[in-house]
């Protein structure tokens, strides 16, 4: 090219610096911006990669639902391709860490390993170990030696303990005794481990809150000696030549992976004969150990019995025969008895009959003796001899005086009957007196005289017998008296007599009764003596007889104590035998069932599961390289703008340099010069321009951005920050410069190209001015009417250059759309936080009880709650990990289950509405809401069906799931939730629901809080108080994170509105000098020239801003979609206010642009006016 | 003696580009009269357009004194300079600078809207011929059309002095002729003072005064007492 040509390439740079600049500017935003979005994400992965290769982090972990045995790793190391192995012990637990429970990962160390380990700058840590992966660097403090300690993460956020601290565990996910020795861990140390990239949740359990909280590493000294390998760690081969998760590296790792799922059969089979082998030894020796004890016992027990059997006969025998003696002894007393009866009535009836015969004896004896002794006595003798000898003395001379008297008696009794005649006289003579008394009385003196001669007779009579007694010489009595003494003498002397007679009969009697006496009484004693001895030998015989018995009795009774005691023996025999039996049975059966159980369980051991998991499956790892790759998708989008723009700025800038030049190039077509070499010029240009944009921009930018953005995600990820200067990516570089230049040069080429295709001549010619043309709002009469001439020529100006109108409401309107983008995602990201904890979530306080929790338990916490006075709003849930999927999707993610106790009480606790239309949804027993992020993920409306699955302890769906038909969408922010009413969740679950989670208010006050968590923690079951203002905190720093990135969207879209406004400026006012000038001859003020001009620029900024809200809404709604992860929705709509501050900062640019554009219209010449038209 | 209606009175006009002096008007005299037909003649260079620059308004003498209907024109500021072309002065450019965007009228009335005592946009229209054209832009008018339009928006403004920097210069003959007609018309029926700007030197029969101009002064200033109707006018 000619020198010359190149010359003038060199004033034109010169002589249109702004424009120039202008263009480089655009291009530099649009290229840098680009590019250094673009690099974002590699530089991100190469920093992971760094990491992850210095710390030598595991590619492919490999896990078991029944762990591994050290044969496994053998099979796993031996797989082709794999490089290094690592087994490795990990379990989840609730622990109790400073003030709060937590859910910690607690993982073995090779602790020689890591001893021998050495840090090295930033990344890496070295080690001389095989197979020592995954290797923590040591932060503070030193590695755990003993049993006991522990290291734990030092890159936990407000972590409110440190070294020397003591960690509780509470309880595990499996049992903690199978997988630990101890259940406290002293800290010793901290450490940062790559295999925890994200800070935000170190993986996900079915504990707690379904996060891991804090991750702890062990010496194997605390890991009890059984517990399998929970996971095996390897590297591949060839993989840590890649960068990790770019497609090589998936290809090599996966090829590995494949042959590891292969032959994953084969490890399974392996790993479940090793396990039943392994058990089916320990149970054999047990069943041995069974069959020998239970023989032994068994033994013992069939001895026993034996001999309590034996026993019992015996004492049957024994109870028999005591029977029989007893019966023997019974009648033997018996007999004894009536014998002894018997005899003793012959002895007795003997003893009677002598006692009488005595008695009869003694009685004649008596009567002997009192005879004799009476005659003896009577007779004055003391022998009967000599009573015999008186008596018949006495009979003699009673004898002669009987005979004597017998005279006197006769005599006296003739004298007594001569007496008793004179009586019998008397009484006659007196009778016959009283009768002639009577009969003289009574006058009958005849009859009386009668009677008189008796009487005398009488008399005469009694006289005679008178003289007689008077010779007598005694008296009557005398008489009588003599006589009775006679009569009495005789009968004395006849009974002296008699006396005598008698007496001497009864002396012989008594001499024969004496001598029957003594018979007898020598018979008597006779038969007494006799008695006697006959008694004596009964008696003999009978205490013969009775000793007999009574030995007898003794006997028995003996026997009978002694069959006491061995019956009570027998029985505490039987009974003890009864409960050896018993226990005998239950040990064994129990045991039986025990080892039969275990054989069950031996023989039921399945195939274990084998997972072969990669680093997208690893939470930390996968988060970071999603948002790695989001950065990807938002740097895909963005620079298109600005390429846009910077093509719009070219096209209109290089539109305008050729107008400006066309009498230049119709000369240079006059000279001769090709239109090719025309074009060449301007293309240079441009090209130049685009050239050092590019390189400035790209080099600048792809250092500041990815430099703003991983210090940004340096606050929620440990992936060190790579150190100045970042590398920068040379495909994207030139992919990115090369987009950019050819933009320009596109945009150029599109300016240059129509004016190049006019002869010379036409080009000398001044171009024809564009046609004022009527616009449709003139048509509106009344208004166009009102507007002044400057509004007028403002309207139609705006629609006379489509291109510049074209391009200056493209320009703002992306501008407006970047910053609307910008606030848009500060007020999506604050949304979340702002809008879910307030306006839906009421409650702040949740308190989750532990599994195995029971009404009681929540009981007394609700209970506790109640009464501190500080707590209201209480609402039982049942909370359930699990993980939700849909028909239409193969992809599963995790999900709160919600299951409330009342419906009512959780309807006030939180807000079920629909964020669209605001309506708020019904919320019953049979409801199922989802929350809005989850209905967008499967396309699930009402009436669709949800799908929850259950989730085993590695965190993976099981089973078919259980559908549940939606019967709204709630609005929500953080976390996928379900809120099922507990009618419709019967449908997934028979089991009756605890309620064992709590949401409650409490007052905003610390120290209530606090007092409240601590009484909270003193509660048996309480495993978890979580107040939202630390959530709403730990969100706030993980968003800051994303505002970073909001601010360098706004700072970059205000450099971009500013360029593009200042250009299209600057352009307006070099295409209308001419009538600037004329309107400053007219004798325009300076005002009403700016009015003139800026009200246009102006309008056009209104117009493009107002466009780019639009534009912005849907610009914001991508990047929100994409930016966005799976936990959380960002706030969907846009406030007013951001509304108000894109719109106001592009006017603001757009003032600024203005005012600093005056000193331009003032220096617009007037005489430019003079000028001919070229 | 009363004062000329315009006066230039020694006036200097020197550009400085870099090192560079240029005079363009060196020592410049002469005076108008109220209502007269003035044309100003001279070569290109000579100095006639910086003296059409000073005597609108557009531009400061570097020395000298400038009066327009006694008022000192030389002296004025920035700002009174723009209310002096915006009251007193009636431009009429070469290549008519409309606004494209605006109709005829409403060209008219951007001038007119601007100044205290303009004459109805429409009056003026037909004064210029041109009552039936006034909705139609610039673009569909022919030139001499578009000049009377211009004429019309400096005529509407009631200025003191038409001025007019070579009128029929994009013009062709015939349309010239009516131009130069129409400005000698206007003179004569209302008037009012018309200065002409020209290399034409035919126009100077049609002048009352003629001011030639050549290397920066004012080389004979001659007054014409029977200047001849413009459509009479050869050239």
């Amino acid at each position: 090219m000619q020198s010359a040509f190149l010359k003038d390439i060199a004033r034109s740079v010169r002589g249109s610096l702004g424009r120039f600049l202008a263009i480089m500017g655009i291009v530099a935003l649009g290229c840098g911006f680009y590019a250094g979005l673009q690099m974002c994400g590699p530089d991100m992965r190469s920093d992971a990669d760094a990491l992850y290769d210095g710390t030598n982090l595991w590619d492919l972990r490999i896990i078991s639902t029944l762990g591994f045995g050290r044969d496994d790793v053998e099979r796993v190391s031996s797989i082709e391709g794999v490089n290094e192995t690592m087994p490795s012990i990990t379990c989840d637990a609730m622990a109790r860490l400073g003030t709060e429970q937590v859910a910690v990962r607690i993982s073995s160390l090779r602790m020689k390993a890591a001893r021998e380990s050495e840090p090295e700058e930033l990344y890496a840590v070295a080690s001389g170990t095989a197979g020592y992966l995954n290797r923590p660097r040591l932060v503070e403090g030193r590695w755990p030696n003993k049993r006991g300690e522990c290291v734990v993460s030092a890159d936990v956020p407000r972590a409110d303990y440190g070294i020397g601290d003591t960690i509780e565990l509470l309880y595990g996910t499996a049992d903690l005794d199978d997988m630990l020795k101890v259940r406290k861990l002293r800290i010793v140390g901290t450490a940062s481990s790559s295999n925890y990239p994200y800070t935000g949740s170190f993986g996900s359990t079915t504990l707690g809150s379904g996060m891991i909280d804090q991750y702890v590493f062990v010496s194997p000294a605390s890991i009890a000696d059984d517990a399998p390998y929970t996971e095996i760690y390897l590297t591949v081969s060839g993989a840590v030549d890649e960068t990790s998760e770019s497609e090589r590296y998936e290809e090599v790792v996966d090829a590995t992976k494949r042959r590891i799922e292969d032959l994953g059969n084969e490890l399974s089979s392996a790993r479940q004969a090793d396990l039943k082998a392994s058990a089916q030894e320990k149970l054999d020796e047990k069943w041995d150990e069974y069959r020998s004890e239970r023989k032994k016992a068994k033994r013992k027990l069939n001895d026993a019995k034996t001999e309590l059997d034996d026993a019992k006969r015996q004492i049957e025998d024994g109870e028999r025969e005591l029977a029989d003696g007893e019966a023997q002894y019974q009648s033997g007393l018996t007999e004894y008895e009536s014998q002894r009866a018997n005899g003793m009535q012959q002895l007795d009836d003997a003893q009677a009959q002598i006692d009488s015969g005595q008695a009869e004896l003694d009685a004649r004896r008596g009567e002997f003796e009192a005879g004799r002794g009476e005659l003896l006595s009577q007779m004055g003798v003391d022998s009967l001899d000599g009573a015999q000898q008186a008596l018949e003395a006495q009979a003699a001379q009673l004898a002669e005086q009987r005979a004597s008297l017998e005279g006197q008696v006769t005599q006296l009794g003739e004298l007594i009957a001569t007496f008793a005649r004179r009586s019998e006289l008397a009484a006659q003579a007196e009778a016959l007196a009283l009768q002639l008394a009577q009969l003289e009385e009574a006058g009958m003196d005849e009859q009386a005289e009668a009677l008189r001669p008796q009487l005398e007779q009488l008399q005469a009579g009694i006289a005679a017998i008178d003289a007689g007694i008077a010779a007598a010489g005694m008296t009557e009595e005398q008489a009588q008296a003599a006589l009775a003494a006679a009569t009495d003498g005789l009968a004395q002397i006849e009974a002296g007599q008699q006396q005598v007679s008698t007496g001497l009969a009864s002396v012989s009697q008594l001499r024969d009764a004496e001598a029957q006496l003594a018979a007898g009484q020598a018979e008597l004693d006779e038969g007494r003596s006799e008695l006697a001895s006959q008694r004596e030998n009964a008696e003999a015989q009978l205490a013969q007889a009775r000793d007999e018995l009574d030995a007898a009795a003794a006997q028995l009774e003996e026997a009978r104590t002694k069959l006491a005691d061995a019956r009570v023996q027998y029985q505490d025999g039987l009974a003890e035998y009864r409960d050896g039996k018993k226990e005998f049975d239950d040990k064994f059966s129990d045991a039986l069932e025990q080892l039969r159980d275990a054989q069950r369980e031996i023989d039921d051991i399945e195939k274990p599961d084998i997972y072969a998991l990669d680093r997208t499956q690893s939470e930390g790892a996968a988060t970071y390289h999603a948002d790695a790759g989001r950065i990807d998708s938002i740097a895909d989008v963005f620079p298109f703008i600005f390429f846009l723009v910077a093509a719009l700025v070219s096209l209109t800038t290089m539109t305008r340099m050729v107008e400006d030049d066309r009498v230049l190039i119709g000369t240079y077509k006059a000279l001769g010069y090709s239109t090719g070499a025309i074009a060449a010029k301007y293309l240079a240009y441009a090209g130049i321009a685009g050239a050092v944009g590019a390189t400035v921009g790209i080099v600048a930018l792809s250092q500041v951005l990815p430099f703003i953005v991983m210090s940004a995600y340096s606050i929620i990820y440990t992936v060190p920050i790579h150190p100045f200067p970042l590398p920068i990516d040379l495909g994207i570089a030139l992919a990115s410069g090369g987009l950019g230049v050819g933009v320009t040069l596109l945009a150029t080429w599109g300016a240059v190209v129509s004016s190049l295709r006019e002869v010379p001549a036409a080009l000398m010619l001044p171009r024809a001015p564009k046609a004022g043309k009527r616009i449709l709002l003139e048509r509106i009469t009344p208004i166009w009417r009102r507007l002044s001439f400057t509004w007028k020529v403002t309207c139609r100006n705006l629609f006379r250059y489509k291109r510049r109108f074209l391009m200056t409401v493209i320009g703002i309107s992306g501008c407006t759309a970047l910053l609307l983008v910008g606030f848009g995602l500060h007020d999506a990201i604050w949304d979340i936080i702002d809008r879910q904890y307030g306006p839906i979530i009421h409650y702040d306080t949740t308190v989750g009880l532990d599994d195995n929790a029971i009404e009681l338990d929540v009981r007394r916490v609700s209970d506790y709650l109640e009464s501190t006075g500080e707590v209201d709003g209480i609402v039982r849930v049942q909370n359930e990990n699990m993980q939700a999927g849909a028909p239409t999707s193969d992809e599963k993610i995790r999900v709160n289950v919600v299951i409330p106790r009342s419906a009512e009480k959780m309807a006030e606790a939180v807000t079920f509405r629909n964020r669209l239309s605001g309506e708020g949804l019904t919320f019953d027993d049979d409801a199922v809401l989802v929350t809005e992020k989850l209905s967008l993920k499967y396309g699930l409306d009402v009436g669709d069906d949800i799908y929850v699955y259950d989730q085993d302890d590695v965190g993976n769906a099981v089973g078919d799931g259980h559908a549940l038909t939606v019967t709204g969408v709630a609005e929500n922010y953080v976390g996928n939730l379900v809120y099922v009413g507990r009618n419709a969740w019967k449908s997934v679950s028979g089991a009756k629901p605890v309620f064992s989670t709590i949401y409650a208010s409490t007052t905003p006050d610390e120290r209530v809080r606090t007092a409240i968590t601590d009484e909270l923690h003193d509660i048996e079951g309480v495993s978890t108080v979580i107040y939202s203002d630390e959530t709403i905190n730990m969100y706030r720093k993980m968003l800051s994170v994303v505002d970073m990135i909001v601010v360098v969207l706004i700072v970059s879209a205000a450099a971009l509105a500013y360029i593009v406004l200042y250009n299209l400026t600057n352009i307006n006012i070099g295409e209308r000098v001419r009538e600037i000038a004329s309107l400053k001859v007219l004798g325009f003020t300076r005002g009403e020239v700016y009015t003139y001009i800026f009200r246009e620029i102006a309008l056009l900024a209104v117009i493009g801003d107002a466009l780019g809200m639009v534009f912005g809404i849907f610009l914001e709604r991508f990047v929100v979609t994409t930016a966005e992860v799976d936990y959380v929705m960002f706030g969907r709509t846009i406030h007013p206010a951001s509304f108000g501050y894109a719109f106001a900062l592009t006017l603001a640019f757009t003032v600024l642009v203005i005012i600093s554009m005056r000193h331009k219209l003032d220096r617009v010449d007037m005489v430019e006016s003079l000028k001919s038209v070229d | 003696m009363p004062m000329a209606f315009v006066e230039f009175k020694d006036v200097c006009k020197v550009y400085r580009m870099g090192d560079v002096e240029v005079r363009a008007v060196y020592g410049m005299d002469f005076t108008i009269e109220r209502g007269e037909f003035v044309v100003i003649v001279g070569p290109s260079g000579a100095g006639k357009t910086t003296v059409l620059n000073m005597l609108g308004g557009m531009d400061a003498p570097t020395s000298g004194t400038i009066v327009l209907d006694g008022k000192e024109v030389s002296s004025m500021g920035e700002r009174e300079l723009t209310q002096y072309r915006r009251h007193d002065i009636g431009f009429v450019f070469q290549f008519y600078n409309l606004v494209q965007n605006l109709t005829a009228v409403e060209n008219v009335e951007l001038a007119s809207q601007i100044c205290m005592n303009p004459l109805p946009a429409e009056d003026v229209m037909s004064m210029v011929g041109l009552s039936e054209r006034m909705n139609n832009f610039p673009s569909q008018l022919s030139g001499g059309e578009q000049q009377r339009v211009a004429i019309a928006r400096a005529l509407a403004k009631n200025p003191k002095l038409l001025l007019c920097d070579e009128p029929t210069g994009a013009l062709d003959y015939v349309t010239g002729k009516q131009i130069l007609k129409l400005l000698q018309d206007t003179c004569r029926t209302t008037g009012r003072t018309v200065a002409i700007v020209t290399h034409n030197s035919a126009f100077t029969q049609i002048a009352d005064r003629v001011i030639e101009v050549r290397e920066g002064k004012a080389r004979s200033v001659t007054t014409n007492d029977h200047p001849a109707d413009a459509m009479t006018v050869e050239w």
